[in-house]
């Protein structure tokens, strides 16, 4: 039986979650309601309290609302991450935190770190297991983009090619990211350091945009690349070469002034665990796959989610108690019109039915506004952690929420049948004389 | 539908009888009021008549099947096919129309009937002169005289052999309750229906066959009209 499942789509085995979700409260509700057309009372119950139906829908809407939104933000967010590192199959830095080395490289959140030489980087560089090996260069900045000096094919890797204008062709030309304020003619001056600690003016070479690449959803689109050369020069540093005039690699190490990280991609996978374990050298470099760097932290996020799940799971435990609580004080408001119809000859079910079917519109109508709340929520979410960080965020409801949803209707389908039998339970004659 | 009762009792807390009959009958179109002080347990005897208290001892015979020897499903369907019931504050379903609440049976009835009640109350709404255009309206809007009424034509709608009312007119004014009181016994009798009354109400009263007066929970004297 496992194999069988295992073996199916993954869509239809959500499918079949959903079903197998949803399924006993349709069961409730054809047993509860064949034969009975309740809706009249139904809706004369939904208007006769209607202030305290809203809150009742209110209630469920920001408790489902907060459960999808949280799950749906946290599943756009390590799905965006990941996108974002997918074009960096292994960094090269000196020993440190490759969590603090990823941050920097993938997502440029940019920190001081000890450089590599240019003897290391051209052992890299010339691996036969190596595909492309390019330098991170950074430290300066323009308008809080930072500017980041690396190589042509690195540019073209990040960019798949796809790069409005061309290539550069002189150290001081720019391609921009796609979020970068600056259009194909345009010049600047970079500023030295970056955010609140950037000083203008210290710096002189004039720097040309002569492309521009095409978004890539990650924080490269907030980022101005530039030829290495360009970061070493502007700084009063070698530019690598031995002869002037020449433009990215091969580097001379001699006059290699050195970079905080080196992008490698390698030939194959083996390769890249080849690359891994000779260049994790002892207090010489350190080699790492952001993906794997990125696992780990997803790996503690999940444990996160699954704390914020819990929580969510009782905030809806509680509210659900709240809800039931609250159908019990109102059906039994309701306890005299509940009467004459049990007098007039109505079948226990049919009361069931009624306080039941009016407990459930209550249910489904805040699960569904809960869903629209937490797909709201998470779109806003999104929208301003891309504008922050650039990472291209899709915050969609998808199946865990719906699950999620429809496990709270069922559950509360079921805890609903408490009050309506409890509105069973009152003595008919008791209650017609309004005890 | 005619009743006999035989040695009927209603126990209350501390062995205490809340209501009682030794033997009583109502021929079947007949009708029969029950009056008496506040307390007196007039309306307890009338839902023990009914079948609305599991509580109840001895026998009510409805056409001979003793109802209070029935299990709570065959007494309920009993009442529905055979019962219609008139409260004092007219219990209708405020939020519903006229029209949906004479035909309250029809929610819970089997498909194959709901037509013709809601057809049945339609035809009691107007011969009680609620007019079909106002029927949709909410029964809330309406005057007490006319909710009554439209309490009247649900307890009509399924044809039955006996309506229970409980203080009937205790809610309307003098003409309103006059004009209920004409609708209520003339269709009683014009239909054949056994009525069963529980008033204060003199001008009601006068109009029932047989009148019995309730003290303590038991019946004290009986008049007939």
């Amino acid at each position: 039986m496992p194999e069988l499942w295992d073996s199916l789509p993954a869509a239809t085995q959500d499918w079949l979650w959903l079903a197998a979700l949803v399924a006993p409260a349709l069961v409730m509700a054809a047993v509860l309601l064949r034969g009975f057309a309740p809706a009249p009372l139904v809706r004369a119950m939904l208007w006769r309290f209607r202030w305290t139906n809203l809150c009742c829908i209110a209630l469920i809407a920001v408790s489902i609302g907060m459960g999808a939104g949280v799950i749906t933000q946290e599943r756009a967010l390590r799905d965006g991450s990941a996108r974002a590192a997918d074009r960096f199959d292994m960094v090269i830095t000196a020993p440190g935190s490759d969590v603090t080395m990823m941050l920097a490289t993938v997502y440029l959140e940019i920190t001081d770190a000890p450089l590599l030489n240019g003897t290391l980087f051209n052992e890299v560089a010339n691996h036969p297991q190596v595909a492309l090996a390019a330098p991170l260069a950074y430290g300066d900045s323009h308008m809080g983009a930072p500017v980041i000096g690396t190589t042509e094919g690195f540019v073209r890797h990040l960019a798949e090619g796809q790069i409005e204008g061309r290539m550069w062709q002189d150290p001081f030309e720019a391609i921009v990211g796609a979020a970068i304020d600056l259009k194909i003619g345009d010049s600047f001056v970079p500023a030295h350091g970056l955010g609140d600690a950037a000083q203008e003016g210290l710096h002189g070479d004039r720097i040309a945009v002569v492309g521009r690449m095409a978004p890539t959803g990650s924080p490269w689109d907030r980022a101005i690349l530039v030829p290495a050369e360009s970061v070493w020069l502007t700084h009063g540093l070698a530019d690598g070469h031995a002869e002037p005039g020449q433009l990215g690699p091969p580097f001379d190490a001699e006059f290699f002034p050195g970079t905080p990280a080196i992008v490698v991609i390698p030939r194959s996978l083996a390769s890249a665990y080849l690359l891994r374990q000779e260049f994790t050298r002892d207090r010489e470099t350190m080699a790492f796959f952001p993906g794997a760097v990125l696992g780990n932290l997803h790996r503690l996020m999940g444990d996160v989610r699954q704390a914020m799940s819990v929580l969510t799971l009782v905030c809806q435990a509680l509210v659900a108690a709240a809800v039931m609580l609250s159908l019990f004080i109102l059906s039994r408001l309701f306890a005299r019109q509940v009467a004459v119809l049990r007098a007039l000859g109505a079948p226990g079910r049919f009361v069931v039915a009624v306080v039941w079917a009016y407990a459930m519109v209550l249910l489904v109508a805040g699960t569904l506004t809960g869903l629209v709340i937490g797909q709201g929520a998470a779109q806003l979410l999104s929208a301003v952690l891309s504008s922050r960080t650039e990472l291209a965020l899709n915050a969609r409801i998808g199946w865990p929420e719906l699950h999620l949803a429809a496990g709270f209707v069922t559950l509360g389908g079921a805890l609903a049948l408490l009050p309506a039998l409890a509105a069973l339970r009152r003595p008919i004659a008791e209650a017609l004389r309004g005890g | 539908m005619d009743v006999r009762v035989d040695d009927l009792s209603v126990p209350g807390p501390r062995g205490r009888v809340l209501a009682g009959a030794k033997a009583l009958s109502v021929p079947a179109g007949g009708s029969l009021g029950l009056a008496g002080p506040s307390g007196a347990g007039k309306s307890t005897l009338l839902f023990a008549l009914a079948g609305l208290l599991p509580q109840a001892r001895g026998k009510v015979l409805w056409d001979g099947t003793d109802l209070i020897g029935l299990g709570a499903r065959a007494r309920r369907r009993m009442a529905a096919q055979n019962f219609g019931f008139v409260f004092q504050d007219f219990l209708l379903f405020d939020e519903l129309g006229a029209a949906a609440n004479a035909a309250a049976h029809a929610m819970f009835a089997p498909r194959a009937q709901r037509a013709a009640i809601r057809t049945e109350a339609a035809q009691r709404l107007g011969a009680l002169g609620l007019h079909e255009a106002d029927t949709r309206r909410p029964a809330a809007s309406f005057s007490g005289g006319e909710r009554q009424r439209i309490a009247v034509a649900r307890a009509l709608a399924t044809r039955p052999g006996v309506l229970f009312a409980d203080e009937p007119t205790a809610s309307l004014d003098r003409a309103a309750a006059d004009a209920l009181i004409n609708d209520l016994t003339a269709t009683a009798r014009a239909q054949g229906i056994t009525l069963i009354c529980v008033s204060h109400d003199p001008a009601l009263l006068d109009r029932m066959d047989r009148v019995l007066h309730m003290r303590d929970g038991h019946l004290a004297e009986t008049a007939d009209a």
